[in-house]
């Protein structure tokens, strides 16, 4: 027997009770269609959430803190030195991309200038971190190029650096009075015409000294730099604050500043403790980095990376991934509350189909016999009703989907949709800009209920499997009915 | 010649309740290649019971069922349908026509269960039908058709696959005496065209005088299995189908006509 043959005996034997095909189908529609809402709805739900994620930073990101809360001063809990050779360590771990801190120095303070006779002035806080990290950690660059490895101090007093792409904000003009307002520009600054107003340094033209000084009142010795930008980063709070108005340079560099300060001040880092909130102590180790941020390629691996650096003796971890992890736990418990009903009413369906199949079999007794009779394979029997639930399955299945599609329509535009009754309903009412600022804004909001491709597939499937199972009996049934008494049948 | 049917010590009890009947006791024959086979016996005797032991349709208590070379008591329900499917046709008391199906698509079913592509079963099918002159009511279903063309299709349908034994259990049993007759000399004109054993089961005598071998059943037993000799069987013959020859309108007996509404319209055609 042809398979062609097997799906034409199914179908004509469904579209001859259309009737009852039609209500069984319903409920595996009704059934599908709410599984398919509810996934869809978890779905948005976590997408949300991963957005929010997303704005709160880099969900690859890991942060290392070189401290631990140690009892009465002994150093038995304290973490390994977080030093360069850790950092090795750290990019060692497999999935991991790149491990820098973003080291500034405590121990440093020194003045930038720009402009005729050193006009400009700003503060100098900077960032080292080691080159070969900068785009694993996001930072992305206006113009220019990273910095390299090779790259650090080209001449003894030129250091290359990135800024920040309102750095150029952070000078302000020493000519003018504390009191004046034209002391500072700020970002965003109109002048008069509604023109925005450049700050008082162009970070790609002007030449910026670095200078130190040991304060001294009398003949105060100081030590001067010149500062090469070599590429502007992008502003993205989400790689660093220091993106939009902050230096970046090489760890090598800002130690050799470090240094260079230290000689010229003759002070000296040395430990500093500091007391945590809880009141416990903090101890920072000698020698080491504050903290330190590893860059992970997936973020299914971040929690896999993270047990690795606490085995090296580190408590102290932070990364978005540890609350990514509960709030996916909480999106899964409802979606598991959601599809464990749609699950009762595919169940239902299930129990329908069974039931159809059931009655279809005592109304075919003697049709079987006489097939069977007339020299019918037992598996072609078999495989005759379980086309026919099968097919009830798929079918129910993809008008579920289909149906899902336009309820989740619905339910995405459902301000929209209210919004348009709405205008109906007020036509004398002036809703000119308002309504129209509202309907955009009621689609900014993001989807609710999102349908993804291995949705729709994975239901039509699964409604279809339902069929297939729920036929299973009734078929075997069909088998198991004896051909003599099912002719003798009247 | 070796027997194509052939049965050893078959016997059947079935259990209703508690007790046990005995339908056959201890039956043994054997029917030759090409016989027409008629096996007789008043209602109860176990001659239906016999037929569907040979068909393989029942299981036998004891005792064992060959046809040909094959064992058919001992195979598996599988088995069989390949069995049946290759060698064996079927004609029922009440036709057993599938009611969805017209005429030419239920004497094609077997033949799809073979696997043969739906052209060339629909063209042998209508051969078969033609022969039996039904060629006009191909693509009618059996709800309108009368219950001597019922048979006749049911008759088509046993022999499309031109198989080697037929079996047909009270095959006259549900039409008039004149349908009867016509029915029953198509069967036999069939069986001898293409060399078909025919084993029917009848209580009517008058039927049993036209076969070669008339087996008689009394209480689960052979009571008598007679190879009717030429001289009787040709005067039996004779006699049953005087007339029937002649009277075998090619197409649609007008006697044989039910009131519907569709009938009407093809005999206008």
């Amino acid at each position: 027997m042809k398979i062609s043959d097997l799906l034409k005996l199914s179908t004509d034997n469904l579209r001859r009770r259309k009737g009852r095909t039609v209500l069984t189908l319903i409920g595996v529609v009704i059934g599908t269609c709410l599984i398919v809402v509810m996934i869809s709805l978890g779905i948005a739900l976590n997408q949300q959430y991963e957005g929010m994620l997303r704005s709160y930073g880099d969900l690859t990101k890991i942060q290392v803190y070189n401290y631990t809360y140690s009892g009465g001063g002994n150093n038995e809990n304290a973490p390994p030195v977080l030093d360069d050779k850790m950092l090795e360590t750290f990019k060692q771990i497999p999935h991991v991309i790149a491990a820098t801190p973003q080291y500034q120095p405590s121990n440093l303070s020194a003045q930038l200038y720009a402009g005729k006779g050193d006009r400009y002035q700003t503060y100098f806080n900077v960032n080292g971190m080691d080159p070969a990290s900068l785009e694993a950690m996001g930072i992305t660059l206006v113009s220019g190029g990273y910095l390299s490895a090779d790259q650090t101090t080209t001449s003894k007093n030129k250091i290359p650096v990135l800024v920040g792409e309102n750095f150029g904000y952070s000078f302000e003009d020493t000519r003018k009075s504390y009191n004046s307002g034209k002391r500072y520009v700020y970002q965003g600054q109109l002048d008069a015409n509604g023109n925005p107003v450049p700050p008082f340094v162009d970070i790609n033209k002007d030449k910026m000294i670095l200078r130190m000084s040991d304060n001294a009142e009398n003949n105060p010795k100081t030590r001067e730099y010149e500062l090469v930008v070599v590429g502007v980063m992008k502003s993205d709070y989400n790689a660093g604050y220091f993106t939009d108005s902050g230096i970046v340079m090489s760890i090598a560099d800002v130690k050799k500043l470090e240094q260079a300060y230290q000689k010229l001040t003759g002070s000296k880092g040395g430990n500093s403790y500091m007391v945590s909130s809880t009141g416990g102590l903090m101890r920072e180790k000698d020698n080491g980095y504050n903290n330190v941020y590893i860059k992970v390629d997936d973020v299914d691996n971040v929690a896999d990376v993270e047990q690795q650096i606490k085995d090296l003796g580190y408590k102290e971890i932070q990364s978005l991934s540890q609350v990514r992890e509960q709030m996916q736990g909480q999106v899964r418990k409802q979606q598991l509350t959601l599809g464990g009903l749609a699950a009762v009413s595919l169940l239902v369906a299930a129990l329908n189909i069974a039931n159809t199949m059931t009655m279809a079999i005592y109304e075919r007794t003697k049709e079987i016999g006489v097939m069977k009779v007339l020299g019918c394979e037992l598996g072609k029997i078999r495989g005759m009703f379980l086309i026919e639930s099968g097919a009830i399955g798929f079918l129910g299945g993809v008008v579920g989907v289909v149906i899902s599609y336009v309820v989740s329509f619905i339910i995405n535009n459902l301000q929209t949709i209210i919004m348009f009754l709405g205008l109906q309903n007020q036509q004398n009412g002036e809703m000119g800009y308002d309504s129209m600022g509202m309907m955009g804004g009621g689609m900014m909001g993001g989807a609710s209920s999102i349908i993804p491709w291995w949705l729709v597939v994975g239901a039509i499937l699964f409604a279809t499997l339902v069929g297939l199972v729920s036929g299973a009996v009734p078929a075997n049934k069909a088998v198991k009915i004896s051909a003599l008494e099912a002719i003798r049948r009247e | 010649m070796n027997p194509i049917v052939r049965v050893e010590h078959l016997r059947k009890v079935y259990r209703v309740g508690k007790e046990k009947v005995v339908a056959l006791n201890d039956v043994s024959l054997g029917i030759l290649p090409g016989e027409v086979c008629c096996i007789v016996g008043a209602s109860g005797s176990g001659k239906s019971t016999l037929l569907n032991q040979l068909a393989g349709l029942e299981k036998p208590t004891k005792g064992k069922v060959y046809i040909g070379q094959h064992e058919i008591s001992a195979m598996t329900e599988n088995e069989l349908a390949k069995f049946r499917q290759a060698h064996l046709g079927f004609i029922f008391q009440s036709y057993n026509l599938l009611p969805n199906l017209t005429a030419v698509e239920n004497v094609a079913m077997p033949l799809m269960f073979k696997g043969v592509g739906r052209k060339e079963r629909t063209k042998q099918a209508m051969a078969q039908l033609k022969r039996m002159g039904l060629a006009k009511r191909a693509n009618h279903k059996p709800t309108e058709m009368s219950g001597g063309q019922q048979q006749r299709v049911g008759i088509a349908r046993a022999f499309v696959l031109k198989p080697k034994v037929i079996f047909a259990d009270e095959p006259t049993g549900n039409l008039d005496t004149k349908t009867t007759r016509q029915v029953l000399y198509r069967m036999l004109a069939m069986a001898k065209e293409n060399g078909t054993t025919f084993v029917m089961v009848t209580h009517e005598k008058d039927l049993a005088g036209c076969a070669d071998r008339v087996i008689t059943i009394q209480d689960g037993n052979v009571l008598s299995d007679i190879v009717v000799d030429e001289e009787t069987k040709a005067k039996n013959r004779a006699q049953m189908f005087a007339g029937v020859e002649e009277n075998l309108v090619p197409d649609e007996p007008v006697a044989a006509q039910p009131d519907t509404p569709d009938t009407k319209k093809s005999e206008e055609k």
